[in-house]
């Protein structure tokens, strides 16, 4: 069930992992494709708190601005592999 | 003594109320009244259990049922089983919602905007004073929600008195962008009473991220009123991001460091006040962090620290209320606070009773023993911890099941489950013991 990461993917796992100080969760072991909200067996289980962490780590780290105000915008939240799919588009966008 | 106050306060029907820019048109205060009536013809009977994300919805809900005579239940957070707690309480309450909710045991009535038009009203409606406009709830270490019933004049004149010591008026025209829900009884004041009767708008949205903040900022005009708290602050000040002009900050539900306050400052261009409140009395002192550590009372508010706990009373109360708070009073009036009783924790600015986190823990089927609690200090990123003896179950599992019963910040992070409980010969668990079994 455990796609492997993607090196961008390894490296926002571990982002994720260090932002949260949820260092009881393997970062190689997020699935890329498994929710990053809500449940905890099927995902990480994180609440709208962990949003806004992973908010600025991600500004600190890419400088790229999210936003969680609208269902498009919820959707980049959904799994780790979407949310590393739209950081990298909008850091190329930027460039 | 009139026996109603109005609907709002200084009805000026042409004044925006609802701010709801870039989405949809703002609404004056007229053009709310007409879509709550519109509304309030169809509300089932009963109490409404408001759960609307949108506040402008939330607020179309709660002015429609006070048209209706009925009274809004406000539960403390989103968890399911909490609300099923509420609706077994209160029986003939419905959900009232704007999205998708899962089953909690009572009927569910969706709300949404009417269509628009009508004649505009002369007089903005009378509610009786005494009538119970709204029921929050705290947790308490007795299991289950404690009620705390609102009458429409305690809120009415609450936010009147924040309206003062904040903006100095009545009819200031401010726009509020809250970032808070607006369940949650200091949302309820600042961002839905301080419109009603505190002469301000307020924005429909409920912005999470430094920049969707800045987007809802950017959509209302000047002057700007941001209410807020100290972990939404954090991330602003951290964010780089440029925030449009600001005349006020207001944060709550957590202690501000003057560091935090500072850094606020700086990123937002606005002094930054706080309010401290409790759910039993909703706002009761202010002051602006970087003066200092003391706190005003609002006039004519008295407080008194004995038997543990702090009794608040005022003439804008109901009735005297209790918090477990501690303070110390000064000769001048104002207060310092110095802590709470140790079984009530906040996490991320929410409150919370220990014992009754244990006890919904011990409530999950297969749990054998358990304790929750809080393994460091209670700074802004601080979680609750819990050691859990449950040989049949994954941790996930407990956690899935836990979330059902819980405002999902006080979920243990981490849950770790252990052979036994270090109980003493007393039954109780030594804290430090606790701390060594979670490091283990």
């Amino acid at each position: 069930m455990s796609a492997a990461q993607s090196p961008a993917e390894k490296e926002m796992a571990e982002l994720i992992v260090t932002a949260l100080n949820i260092e009881h969760v393997t970062a190689d072991k997020i699935a890329p494709g498994a929710p990053l909200f809500g449940s905890h067996t099927d995902g990480l289980g994180l609440d709208s708190i962990d949003a806004l962490e992973i908010a600025l780590a991600v500004s600190e780290r890419y400088g790229v601005q999210l936003r969680a105000d609208d269902a498009n915008n919820k959707q980049v939240f959904s799994s780790l592999g979407s949310l590393t799919d739209f950081v990298h588009r909008q850091k190329r966008a930027a460039a | 003594m009139r026996a109603t106050l109005p609907l709002l306060r200084n009805y000026t029907p042409a004044a925006v109320l609802l701010r709801r820019a870039p989405v949809l048109p703002d609404l004056s205060q007229d053009a709310l009244l007409h879509a709550a009536r519109e509304a309030a013809r169809c509300l089932p009977e009963g109490q409404p259990v408001n759960l609307c994300e949108d506040r402008g919805l939330f607020l179309l809900g709660f002015v429609a049922a006070l048209l209706r005579g009925q009274t809004t239940l406000l539960p403390p957070g989103r968890a399911p089983g909490v609300v099923a707690d509420i609706v077994r309480a209160h029986p003939g309450s419905y959900l009232l919602c704007d999205g998708d909710f899962p089953d909690a045991g009572a009927p569910r009535h969706q709300i949404g905007w009417p269509a628009a038009g009508g004649a505009a009203e002369a007089r903005a409606p009378e509610i009786p004073q005494d009538h119970a406009a709204a029921i929050v709830f705290t947790s308490g270490s007795t299991g289950g929600p404690q009620p705390h019933v609102k009458s429409w004049r305690s809120l009415y004149l609450t936010a009147g008195l924040c309206a003062e010591r904040f903006l100095g008026r009545l009819d200031s025209g401010v726009s509020i962008v809250a970032t808070v829900p607006p369940q949650h009884m200091y949302s309820l004041e600042t961002s839905i009473l301080l419109a009603l009767a505190g002469g301000c708008s307020t924005h429909a949205s409920r912005p999470l991220l430094p920049e969707d903040v800045r987007a809802a900022l950017a959509a209302v005009p000047a002057p700007r009123l941001l209410v807020t708290t100290p972990v939404h602050l954090r991330a602003l000040a951290a964010s780089g991001v440029r925030f449009s002009p600001l005349q006020l900050v207001i944060s709550a539900t957590a202690p501000l460091s003057a560091e935090l306050a500072r850094a606020a400052e700086d990123a937002l261009g606005a002094p930054v006040h706080e309010i401290y409140g409790c759910t039993e009395a909703g706002s009761m002192c202010t002051r602006r962090t970087l003066d200092g550590p003391r706190w005003r009372p609002y006039p004519e508010l008295r407080m008194a620290h004995r038997d543990g706990m702090t009794h608040v009373a005022g003439p804008h109360l109901d009735a005297p209320v209790a918090t477990p708070d501690v303070i110390e009073s000064h000769a001048d009036g104002t207060i310092t606070l110095l802590g709470r009783t140790a079984d009530m924790v906040k996490i991320a600015g929410k409150r919370a009773s220990l014992t009754e986190l244990t006890g919904k823990l011990l409530g999950v089927p297969g749990v054998q023993d358990g304790v929750v609690f809080l393994p460091g200090e209670e700074t802004p990123r601080a979680r609750l911890a819990a050691l859990v003896v449950a040989p049949g179950l994954a941790e996930a599992a407990i956690l899935d099941a836990l979330a059902r019963q819980m405002d999902p910040v006080f979920l243990p992070r981490p849950l770790k489950k252990v052979d036994r409980l270090p109980r003493n010969a007393l039954g109780k668990l030594p804290r430090e013991q606790l701390l060594a079994l979670l490091r283990a």
